[in-house]
């Protein structure tokens, strides 16, 4: 569920910086350049980078599909392969029984329980399939606003990083005293600065 | 000062918007005047606000902090009311928001002002939808409205609430929030 149907969660941010000349064609060449690289057939752990709202396969953008009026949808897509904890540590004792027996030994050392754990999570890694996760954005040009379609704290800290590496451009959470200099005059900002809090009751 | 410090020490602002958004909702029963002629992104006209099914309300900070959930289809929310008199402030609530034929219903976290499960008002087109590129652009910008419009209106709400929260005139305010607490909460006593 998200931007485009059913309900959803939405956080606001504020986008600060001037954007540069030729916006769009700018957009365009740094759009693609960080758009997401499959990892599937590889062994890499992590990928993060822009999709299309409408489909998370699509990175071509074919007619700048993430332009909608004066406004840019694209989705963030995090693709990440992760091992279970539990069968981490399944096969990791299943290991230091092999090796036991192989060695005769009756018990395996620190250092090595540390190398057999890294060695068997290198190798559970590789079989894993990455599990996606995708998170709309709505960049209103005009008022130099975001809504990000999550509350997820990491993917609000990834999507910081990655629009500061695409455009050049950071981007501020609105909680509601950010939200507020936007709002007040400045001799309201500086009152509201001091005020502290009420008891209601 | 450091990000979080200032999340952490500016909380309050979400919240007693909140409280005081339940209080307003419920002053001329259910309906309030926006004024935003003249500002930047704000609203103007009559929009209904009705808190309904789920509050949380919070007390205290950090570890000392105490959490109460209240939630109900039908409910008048007493414990909550209960709550307020207590002292406690609300955090999350699930509000119905309408305007002219439109209705949003979603829940607001207070302090970070976050907006989840938002349902946006049904239109004719998000009924009849379209595959074409025109039709799902057309979607796209409906949907791209609606919800700034929804975050127009509240911010519009916020906006009441500082100018006054800042001004000489919050301690009348605060004097009537405190009455509506007290009799809202022995209203409750008396039912119980």
């Amino acid at each position: 569920m998200g931007f485009l149907n059913g309900s959803a969660s939405c956080v606001r941010f504020s986008v600060e910086g001037d954007l540069p000349e030729n916006f769009w064609d700018f957009a365009a060449e740094r759009i693609m350049a960080f758009s997401f690289k499959d990892i599937d057939e590889t062994y890499d752990e992590f990928s993060v980078g822009w999709v299309s709202v409408q489909n998370m396969f699509d990175t071509d953008f074919k007619f700048a599909s993430y332009a909608s009026g004066d406004y840019i949808t694209l989705s963030l897509r995090i693709d990440e392969r992760k091992v279970a904890p539990a069968i981490l540590k399944k096969f990791t004792q299943k290991e230091e029984e092999r090796i036991k027996k192989e060695k005769q030994i009756p018990k395996i050392g620190r250092t090595m329980k540390i190398e057999i754990r890294e060695r068997v999570q290198t190798e559970l890694m590789k079989k894993a399939a990455p599990v996606p996760a995708v998170y709309d954005l709505c960049w209103n040009l005009s008022e130099s606003t975001l809504l990000c379609f999550t509350t997820n704290k990491k993917a609000h800290a990834l999507l910081e990083d990655l629009f500061k590496e695409t455009f050049g451009l950071l981007i501020v959470q609105q909680i509601p005293y950010f939200m507020a200099e936007h709002l007040l005059d400045a001799d309201d900002q500086q009152r509201l600065a001091v005020i502290s809090p009420d008891i209601f009751v | 000062m450091d990000l979080v410090d200032l999340i952490a020490e500016k909380r309050f602002v979400g919240q007693e918007f909140l409280t005081w958004l339940w209080w307003k909702s419920e002053e001329r029963g259910g309906s309030i005047a926006l004024d935003g002629a003249g500002s930047m992104n704000s609203f103007s006209g009559d929009i209904t606000v009705v808190f309904e099914k789920h509050v949380l309300l919070e007390y205290g900070e950090g570890e000392s902090s105490e959490k109460c959930i209240c939630s109900g289809l039908q409910s008048e929310l007493k414990e909550a009311r209960t709550g307020l008199v207590m002292g406690k402030k609300l955090e999350q609530a699930r509000i119905q928001l309408g305007h002219n034929d439109y209705e949003w219903n979603f829940t607001l976290a207070a302090a970070l002002m976050e907006f989840r499960n938002i349902k946006l008002p049904k239109t004719a087109a998000s009924q009849e939808g379209g595959s074409g590129p025109e039709e799902q652009e057309g979607l796209i910008l409906e949907r791209i409205f609606l919800f700034e419009e929804l975050i127009r209106m509240v911010q519009t709400l916020f906006r009441m609430f500082l100018e006054i929260r800042v001004s000489p005139g919050w301690k009348d305010e605060l004097v009537k929030v405190r009455q509506w607490v007290h009799v809202r909460g022995q209203m409750t006593d008396d039912r119980v």
